[in-house]
């Protein structure tokens, strides 16, 4: 394949990348947790796109609509049941990451019970048309994928920069102790730190409930995935997420059109060793001592 | 957390003096020789058994993840990294001992301990890597080496790729045939623990103790602590393979999906928690209780499915109620009784 299509298809899944990423960059941002959740909540909002899609015929893109205010709540609800009791643990972030590590399991096993591990995927007009734009190839699908992520990021980051939340929720990703100090209720931008990124995941499962099939245990290797894109752009930084997304998606076009697709994933994690070995903060992280 | 660790280190510390008394102690060794005999024992009582094979197989079960919780206890429980992706030296070992079954005819039983000493090696590899991180970005570090492993295991054509490499049995009577695994998972799981307790007693396991609290600290108090943590994970690393070895060869079947799924990485981690973190009896009676439930979730529930959900379900509910597990809660409540304190 030519050089300019594959730049152009590794650029449409950036996006969507982007989108996936952003709510476990932010979560980490603001509270210091690596959510392995992250991906299981992902399928979890693919299959309630998927069951609206075959029972009651709705666009998987509309379905935005209900998964994300639905993972916003459980989101929040999570948060509030589970993370003010390990708050004074003095191995927060390593309880944390073992308890979203219980919770991808439980929502894996619960998956697999109910949905089975068949493969599915919702199937809109528009996911198998495409067209051509000069001569390079262009699939209607993940275009309409990058435009609904590029609305939510742009959305998200016009949240946090003219908001009073928003500027809570920076300040926090700051310096929580002095955000406190100036009177930001630090756990409740938390828990809705939370729902916004349990919003994004449920977004991002709409959108990969056309672009990639799934089933339940599928979620290991996206939240693989998406963690080596945040390390690479520095875990916190949302720009680095973004960064991150869309030069590893770019680089796995490259590395399938070369070596075939079953490679593709093998480029997000040796991508994830090199920069630990070479810079552990990424590219827009700052040193972390924790 | 720390404060307790503190009084763990103290606690090992009045044992090396003869710390819980002369009676304790007694009962412990008593206890223990006990223990070791009936291990040892189980296969001989073949007569009084009724399903033989199946209570030899769910004995190598046992012995197996007491191995594999054990050693992952040494980096995950002593130097508070957690690895999520520890069953790779399960697959390792596995595939090591496997291929040299396969293309040269060398039997498991031989090759098991340089299969272990690969892991070893490959473990000290990969922590001179992994450990320049800490805390998450170490943790995703591991996950993603297991992800790597997997994906390039089902892509190698030398071992069959994701469809995997049959095995020839060794040549014994059916009924014989658990016989010299579980004796091989026997001798493993003792190393372990010996391992485990070696560690816990000596200044190697002082000084991961201390790194697991404050690693900045420790390194000014002059442990080298680069070399310590890169050995721990080598350590760890051992017994894992040795254990994959014998895995594989018992089911006479290489498949990637055996060795590398999280899953198993999962158990290794609940075990280690849900017994007692940086405690010696911690994993094994961890071990020998998720064993426990697994089985009998099968039994019941027949799916697998649900399984996960429990092992989910409990190390959330460990971590949320009782994270220093019932080793560490006992001991901190002072009513861990003297036969189970291993330190």
């Amino acid at each position: 394949m030519n050089f300019v299509q594959v730049l152009v298809l590794g650029l449409l899944l950036g996006g969507v990348y982007s989108l996936m990423a952003s709510g476990l960059t932010l979560l980490f941002g603001v509270m210091r947790v690596v959510n392995l959740a992250h991906a299981a909540f992902i399928i979890v909002a693919a299959y309630i796109a998927f069951y609206l899609f075959t029972l009651a015929d709705v666009d998987p893109v509309l379905t935005i609509v209900v998964t994300m205010p639905v993972m916003f709540m459980l989101g929040v609800v999570m948060y509030l049941t589970l993370f003010p009791r390990l708050e004074s643990s003095e191995r927060y972030v390593e309880m944390t990451v073992l308890l979203t590590f219980g919770l991808a399991l439980i929502v894996e096993g619960l998956l697999t019970f109910f949905f089975t591990g068949i493969f599915r995927s919702t199937r809109p007009e528009y996911a198998t048309q495409s067209f051509f734009l000069w001569d390079i190839f262009i699939p209607k699908g993940q275009l309409v994928a990058l435009g609904i992520s590029l609305v939510l990021l742009i959305g998200l980051w016009a949240f946090l920069m003219f908001t009073k939340t928003g500027t809570a929720i920076r300040a926090t990703m700051q310096n929580r102790t002095a955000a406190q100090l100036v009177g930001v209720n630090v756990r409740r931008i938390s828990a809705l730190s939370f729902g916004v990124g349990m919003a994004l995941a449920g977004a991002s499962g709409s959108l990969l409930s056309y672009l990639f099939p799934f089933f339940p245990s599928r979620h290991w290797q996206w939240v693989a995935i998406l963690l080596s894109l945040i390390v690479l752009g520095g875990l916190g930084s949302l720009k680095g997420a973004v960064v991150g997304a869309v030069s590893l998606a770019v680089a796995a076009a490259f590395v399938t059109d070369i070596f075939g697709p079953t490679w593709s994933p093998v480029t997000f994690f040796l991508a994830l060793f090199l920069v630990l070995m070479v810079r552990p903060q990424g590219l827009y992280g700052k040193v972390v001592r924790i | 957390m720390p404060e307790t660790q503190v009084e763990s280190i103290q606690y090992s510390d009045e044992n090396l003096l003869g710390g819980t008394g002369r009676s304790g102690q007694t009962s412990r060794r008593w206890f223990l020789a006990v223990l070791v005999i009936i291990v040892l024992a189980l296969p001989l009582a073949r007569p009084w058994i009724g399903a033989y094979n199946y209570v030899l197989q769910v004995g190598m079960i046992v012995l197996m993840w007491v191995t594999m919780a054990s050693s992952w206890n040494i980096l995950g429980g002593f130097a508070g990294y957690i690895s999520l992706g520890h069953n790779v030296f399960f697959g390792i070992g596995g595939y090591a001992s496997g291929l040299a079954l396969a293309y040269w005819g060398i039997s498991p039983f031989l090759s098991a301990a340089v299969s272990g000493l690969i892991a070893l090696l490959i473990g000290l590899l990969i922590g001179l890597i992994t450990l320049r991180t800490r805390g998450p970005a170490f943790i995703i570090s591991t996950i993603a080496l297991l992800l790597l492993t997997h994906n390039m295991v089902d892509n190698w054509e030398l071992s069959g790729g994701a469809s995997g490499l049959s095995l020839p049995l060794p040549p014994l009577p059916i009924e014989w045939l658990k016989v010299p695994f579980y004796y091989g998972m026997a001798l493993c799981a003792f190393g372990a623990v010996w391992l485990a307790h070696r560690v816990s007693h000596s200044k190697f396991g002082l000084g991961l103790r201390a790194l697991s609290q404050d690693e900045t600290k420790a390194e000014v108090a002059g442990i080298n602590t680069r070399l310590y943590k890169v050995s721990a994970y080598a350590l760890s690393a051992f017994f894992i393979g040795v254990a994959g070895s014998l895995f594989g060869y018992s089911l006479s079947y290489l498949r990637p999906t055996t060795f590398f799924e999280i899953g198993l990485a999962a158990q290794m981690v609940l075990m280690c928690i849900i017994g007692g973190r940086a405690t010696v009896a911690g994993p094994v009676i961890g071990a020998i209780l998720i064993t426990a439930v697994n089985e009998f979730s099968v039994v019941q529930f027949g799916a697998t499915a649900l399984n996960i959900v429990i092992t989910g379900g409990i190390l959330v509910i460990t971590l949320l109620f009782f994270p220093m597990g019932i080793i560490g809660s006992l001991r901190e409540s002072g009513r861990l009784p003297a036969i189970l304190d291993w330190d």
